[in-house]
């Protein structure tokens, strides 16, 4: 009876089974914007124009960076194979243009003989214009796959995403891994929040928070350089920071590791000193001041000096490393300040704020705000005060 | 008539007195061989006696010396009245056969097993019983090294095919009066002797009398191996997993009749067979007991997790490999797919088929000879694995995974065991190649399921495991110190349950005395 | 020599949590989060508190009657038609749960695991799993619960602690949500979620089983506990992570947490197919519970000595049944709808049941 049931499904195939060398393994996708009167190369793949609408609006142009079998080599390559330089192709990049992304998706398959395969997708690029325009599509399509991982990173591009794809710098062997390390890196290094394309889709669906992913830019050597943050109000970019603010978001949210490093001024410009951050904490209470909901941000960072710039200054008393301390906490103010002003500008609460009110005053949140759209218009009228502590902790290797 | 028949006709025939009918009898059913040996000559000088015997069965020397010359030489101490008819059986019995084990039987029947059974019959004219003198002696080899089970540390010795030897290994081992041995003759033609040896007192007398009752019911041609006992007694004969265990060491045998279980030795075997078993026992080795527990407990942990390797781990590879590629790191993944990629068959072909050709190459070292058998078997892995590689027939990863996993089969210590585990395999791998990871647990669920419903004489199968044991379960993964396990295992509800005494628990966690201690001597020496 | 009292009490709540936690576990926080958003740790709580009533009832019934099975002991108390018809309800009920379980399982594995797989075949083989396995006495029936068991404990508790580094604690609050849905809606999501502890009514043929059936109400009462507080942990680790407004986008965000968790040194990364894996096991010892559950009383019912015949019988009745709903929303209506319908069934008859053998004073264990 068992074997009989067994043999029956073996006789009819094996549906799902697909060997590893027939997948297209696609390591990073790139999301562009079309002009519509760009390509004509709408084929009728997922439709036959004039039949059923197209849903219009823009078009987009995909480009998927697909590992190519075996030229990945692991250790030290094998017997005959692992001759290649540095400058072999290890991957291989195709774009596609479709009225939507799965529609554009399609066009690829329809020129890729392995069938695309997204299990180990890591990253996902959009450009500057597409996140302006709205992610909803996107963020629709990556969520109902069941193949994407939400610890794949997306970030926004200042120019074409798809020179991110094609960029293939010289540290790594795999461009999508480069771009990977790189967050990562910069992620461990203390110099840019953890922000997996998970966290981003789940801060975006707070009510009380808006989402934000690392705008990036290609540079010269074909290296990728971290710009800042790129806040979203909803599904829509509505601008990004620069790259120091990053250290004052942080700051502000207490998160850690700690890695930026600031420059500090006791006067003049010749005693001038540059701090490292070690680690961070941060406090944030609320409470409700006419109507109009008050934070208390308690901040505390402990820095390392790092360097100084000249011999003016010395650096032999604690006196002065907490001299260095009170400056580095105006500066820290200041920066943050200076960015929650920003985004208040453009009611895009990426820190949160509002979680704490529904979180913490559930009342006022029952009466008066209840939907995303009513803490947008609130959040403009917030009072934040800052406290910030800072103490330099040590000096390095040098006694003064 | 077959001639078991034949010698079913004499079952109720005695001896009546005359020589020459018995002779004739015999004569009838075993003259025909050329080893059998018929030797006429007078008791004391004067009565006229036969001795039927097969030339090769018996020892010579003794049958000569002590057989024939006290019963041809009347020594000068009898009297006439003692050489008289009347008292001929008594002297001869009492008096003058010096040999220690002698039978009187009248039954022809019964006479002509004896000698069938390398006895020597001497029969009397005028006497109504024959004497039946236990001359056997059959050429062995010597006791040596158990050929499948060896360990570092421990005895030496393997059971050898008589059954005599194999006992008295067991005897001098547990030198106890509650040891019990009771033997009875099973196979029609074979008439093999099987022994069930047990500690009374300590084995449970139902599980005993239950033994005796599944052998006596075996009726059957032939016993030519305690293997034939095996599937006759088993509860589920369409297991794949076996329910009795096989050993060739006296010392694993002694250490399971203690725990309360029961031993089957058959003669012709160097075998011996321990019932009831459970799971748990596949993979101990003796070692775990002589050696120190927690090196042991790591070391059994070891052999565990090998064990289930062989049974999964190739089709763990095939689902991950066609199925769930997401589940390695993304470096790996694109290094294996280029691996691949020159390979023309699906990963489940790829690994069905070195499967196959794995089980062959042992098969055939198997029947190698010793010396080219080693050799072969490592060439053939080495070499064989590597020229399918280059030929591009099947992909480096899957070599290694082969070859793991057989090493890992290898690893059970319990060859029957890992035999089931090994065609286990097989099904697993098909199961991974149609449905992938979800196949695997379906396959794995229904391994698991078949192990929870079987029964060894009426114990759980995955005792003490489940049902759940605590003094079980200190033998299950790691190996307790010996003077934990205070208590034996409780599943075959053994009479008695205390292995250590109270004190030496104590003695074994009062601090150390120490004797030779330094600064004891230093002061002696100075005083000096 | 086999007595047919072969379940200890720790079997019996190992029958117990492994039967409760099943499928269920999936889609309970998207279940959680739709009727009290942050505060679902506390409605899952609440359920699991009426999961706990019904339970206790169950044993006291049980205990009160210990040699005989439902369908044996509501004959002498309500007397012998309207027992049959409380009895035929169960039965049927149980049937159809088998039905919605198993599909609902064929469900997540075609979508998250196998794609292209027809949902009939993992349906079908579930379902044959579980009918082979239902065959076996009951003696067998508390070994493979009481084996599986720690499998079930081991992975959900493994992705709970691992999905810990990422959770925020503020997601958690309030404690009793934002309050954005009426009594009626939240009344109803507590009820679906006790609905999935409802497969408790098992004790109902494991009792006259046990060795010492006194110590049913000890089994019942750790059992829900135990399987209460696993989904109250799985639903805190959900909702922690992501955040109740994202959990609501996410139709089975358990699912999801496995995906988003990793062994620590990226060992292996998307845990989800492995975790998928072990799930399986969960399911089967549901499915296992429930058939047999629907095997045994049938049998009982038409006084047939052997349910062994029956679970082959059943098998296409059920598979047919699985087939019903179209599609996947369609199928959690349906699941939802049964699910209310149940607990009237599983709560409400016991408990008359209860109060009627207390008011006639009908005992099984006094003669």
């Amino acid at each position: 009876m068992i074997a009989l049931l067994l043999a029956v499904p073996a006789l009819t195939g094996c549906w799902d089974r697909l060997e590893i060398e027939d997948r297209a393994v696609v390591l990073g996708i790139s999301v562009d914007t079309v002009p519509s009167a760009g390509e004509r190369s709408e084929q009728e793949i997922t439709h036959l124009s004039g039949s059923y609408p197209a849903p219009g609006g823009t078009r987009v142009r995909v480009g998927v960076q697909i590992a190519l079998p075996g030229r990945i080599p692991l250790g030290p390559g094998e017997g005959g194979g692992g001759g290649q330089g540095p400058s072999a192709k290890t991957v291989w990049v195709v774009d596609a243009v479709g009225e939507t992304l799965d529609d554009a998706l399609m066009n690829l398959q329809q020129q890729i003989s392995g069938r695309l395969f997204y299990g180990h997708l890591r990253v996902i690029v959009v450009s500057e214009a597409l996140a302006r325009q709205g992610l909803e599509n996107m963020n629709d399509y990556f969520r109902r796959n069941s193949e994407i991982r939400r610890m794949a990173w997306m970030m926004v591009s200042s120019g074409p995403a798809l020179d991110l794809m094609k960029a293939s710098p010289e540290l790594e062997r795999v461009p999508t891994l480069y771009l990977m390390s790189t967050m990562d890196s910069a992620v461990r290094m203390g110099k840019f929040p953890v922000n997996y394309v998970g966290m981003f889709w789940s801060q975006s669906s707070k009510r009380g928070q808006e989402g934000f992913l690392p705008y990036v830019e290609v540079k010269k050597e074909q290296n990728v350089e971290i710009k800042g943050l790129a806040y979203f109000k909803n599904d829509r970019m509505v601008g990004f920071t620069k790259p120091f603010e990053i250290a004052a978001y942080m700051v502000v949210k207490g998160l850690n590791p700690a890695g930026y490093r600031a420059f500090v001024r006791l006067g003049d410009p010749e005693r001038t000193v540059m701090v490292y951050a070690t680690s961070r904490r941060s406090k944030i209470r609320v409470s409700i001041r006419n109507g109009v909901p008050h934070f208390h941000v308690d901040i505390f960072t402990e820095l390392n000096l790092e360097e100084k710039v000249s011999n003016e200054l010395t650096v032999n008393r604690s006196e002065i490393l907490r001299e260095i301390g009170r400056q580095n906490e105006k500066s820290i103010s200041i920066a943050a300040e200076q960015l929650i002003e920003k985004t208040k500008k453009n009611n895009s609460d990426i820190f949160g704020f509002g979680e704490y009110v529904r979180a913490k005053v559930p009342g006022y949140w029952r009466k008066h705000v209840r939907t995303k759209e009513n803490w947008q218009k609130i959040y403009p009228t917030i009072q934040v005060d800052l406290h910030v502590h800072s103490s330099i902790r040590r000096i390095g290797m040098k006694a003064k | 008539m077959p001639p078991d028949r034949k010698l079913e006709a004499y079952r109720h025939t005695d001896l009546n007195g005359s020589l020459e009918d018995a002779v004739r009898v015999v004569n009838g059913l075993l003259g025909d061989n050329d080893d059998f040996v018929m030797r006429r000559f007078h008791v004391f000088g004067r009565y006229p006696a036969a001795m039927f015997y097969y030339a090769n069965m018996v020892d010579q020397a003794s049958l000569n010396t002590d057989v024939l010359k006290s019963l041809m030489y009347a020594p000068p101490r009898f009297r006439e009245e003692d050489l008289n008819e009347e008292r001929l059986k008594e002297v001869i019995l009492l008096d003058a056969l010096y040999f220690s084990e002698v039978k009187l039987e009248s039954t022809l029947a019964t006479l002509v097993e004896g000698v069938l059974r390398g006895q020597a019959v001497v029969a009397v004219e005028g006497l109504d019983e024959a004497f039946v003198i236990n001359t056997r002696s059959i050429e062995k080899r010597g006791i040596d090294t158990p050929a499948t089970e060896q360990v570092i540390r421990g005895p030496r010795e393997g059971f050898i095919e008589p059954l005599g030897t194999n006992l008295s290994l067991l005897r001098y081992r547990l030198q106890s009066c509650d040891l019990r041995i009771k033997s009875m003759e099973i196979g029609r033609r074979t008439q093999s002797k099987v022994a069930i040896v047990y500690l009374e007192g300590v084995a449970h007398p139902d599980l005993v009398q239950e033994v005796q009752r599944r052998l006596s019911k075996i009726d059957i041609e032939a016993v030519l191996d305690s293997g034939y006992l095996e599937q006759y007694i088993e509860d589920n004969h369409y297991s794949p997993f076996p329910q009795v265990q096989y050993t060739e060491r006296p010392d694993k045998v002694v250490a399971n009749i203690l725990e309360g279980r029961v031993a089957l030795l058959v003669d012709g075997s160097p075998l011996a067979l321990v019932v009831p078993t459970v799971f748990n026992q596949f993979y101990q080795t003796v070692e775990d007991y002589t050696e120190r527990f927690l090196l042991m407990s790591a070391i059994r942990l070891a052999r565990l997790v090998a064990l289930v390797f062989s049974l999964v781990f190739p089709s763990l590879y095939v689902s991950i490999i066609s199925f769930n590629p997401e589940l390695i790191p993304t470096e790996f993944a694109v290094a294996v797919a280029g691996g691949r990629a020159g390979v023309p068959f699906p990963a489940i072909v790829e690994v069905l088929v070195m499967e196959v050709s794995m089980e062959v190459l042992r098969e055939a070292t198997i029947r190698l000879p010793q010396q080219v058998g080693g050799a072969l078997s490592i060439v053939g892995v080495l070499v064989v694995g590597q020229a399918a590689v280059a030929a591009g027939f099947a992909s480096p990863i899957t070599v290694v995974i082969i070859a793991l996993t057989t090493i890992g089969s290898f690893a059970t210590p319990a060859y029957n065991a890992a035999l089931a585990l090994r065609l286990l395999r097989f099904p697993l791998v098909i199961m991974a190649g149609i449905f992938g990871l979800y196949g695997v647990m379906i396959g794995l669920i229904l391994i698991a399921n078949h192990l929870l419903t079987l029964k060894s004489f009426g114990v759980p199968y995955l005792s003490p495991l489940v049902p759940g044991n605590y003094e079980g379960m200190k033998d299950l993964i790691a190996r307790a110190p010996l003077w934990w396990m205070k208590k034996r295992f409780p599943q075959i509800f053994p009479v008695e349950q205390d292995r250590v005494g109270d004190q030496t628990v104590d003695q074994a966690k009062e601090p150390t005395n120490n004797v030779l201690d330094p600064l004891k001597f230093k002061e002696d020496r100075k005083e000096r | 020599m086999t007595s047919t009292r072969q379940i200890t009490t720790m079997q019996a709540a190992a029958v117990l949590i492994s039967t409760i936690i099943g499928v269920g576990v999936l889609p309970l926080p998207l279940f959680a989060v739709h009727t009290a958003e942050s505060g679902a740790p506390l409605v899952t709580f609440i359920s699991m508190l009426i999961a706990l009533v019904g339970t206790i009832l169950l044993a006291l019934l049980g205990m009160r009657f210990p040699d005989q099975t439902i369908i044996e002991y509501s004959g002498s108390i309500i007397g012998k038609w309207p027992a049959r018809i409380g009895s035929a309800m169960i039965i049927a009920f149980f049937a159809v749960l088998t039905s919605l379980t198993a599909r609902e399982f064929g469900e997540v594995v075609i979508t998250a695991v196998l794609q292209r797989t027809p949902v009939e075949v993992t349906v079908i083989v579930m379902l044959s799993l579980a009918a082979i396995s239902s065959r076996k006495d009951i003696a067998t029936f508390g070994y493979i619960h009481f084996f599986y068991f720690p499998l079930l404990l081991g992975p959900v508790l493994l992705i709970a602690t691992l999905s810990l580094k990422n959770a925020d604690a503020l997601n958690l609050l309030p404690i009793w949500g934002n309050g954005n849905i009426g009594i009626k809606a939240t009344i109803d999501g507590i009820l679906t979620i006790a609905s999935l502890f409802q497969s408790s009514f098992v004790l109902t043929i494991v009792i006259p089983a046990m060795r010492r059936p006194r110590k049913a109400l000890k089994a019942a009462v750790w059992g829900v506990l135990i399987s209460g507080g696993l989904y109250i942990i799985i639903v805190i680790a959900n909702v922690s992570v992501f955040g109740a407004e994202e959990t609501k986008n996410l139709l089975w965000p358990t699912l999801e947490l496995a995906k988003a968790t990793s062994l620590p040194a990226n060992v292996l990364e998307r845990l989800d197919a492995a975790f998928l894996a072990v799930w399986v096991t969960a399911v089967f010892t549901t499915l296992f519970s429930t058939y047999a559950l629907t095997t045994r009383e049938l049998a009982n019912l038409f006084r047939l000595r052997d349910h062994g015949a029956l679970c082959f019988f059943l098998l296409p009745f059920v598979f047919f049944l699985a087939m019903l709903p179209q599609n996947i929303l369609n199928m959690y209506e349906v699941i939802r709808n049964v699910g209310q319908v149940g607990l009237c069934i599983t709560i409400g008859y016991p408990a008359l049941l209860l109060a009627v053998a207390v008011l006639r004073g009908k005992r099984g264990d006094r003669p």
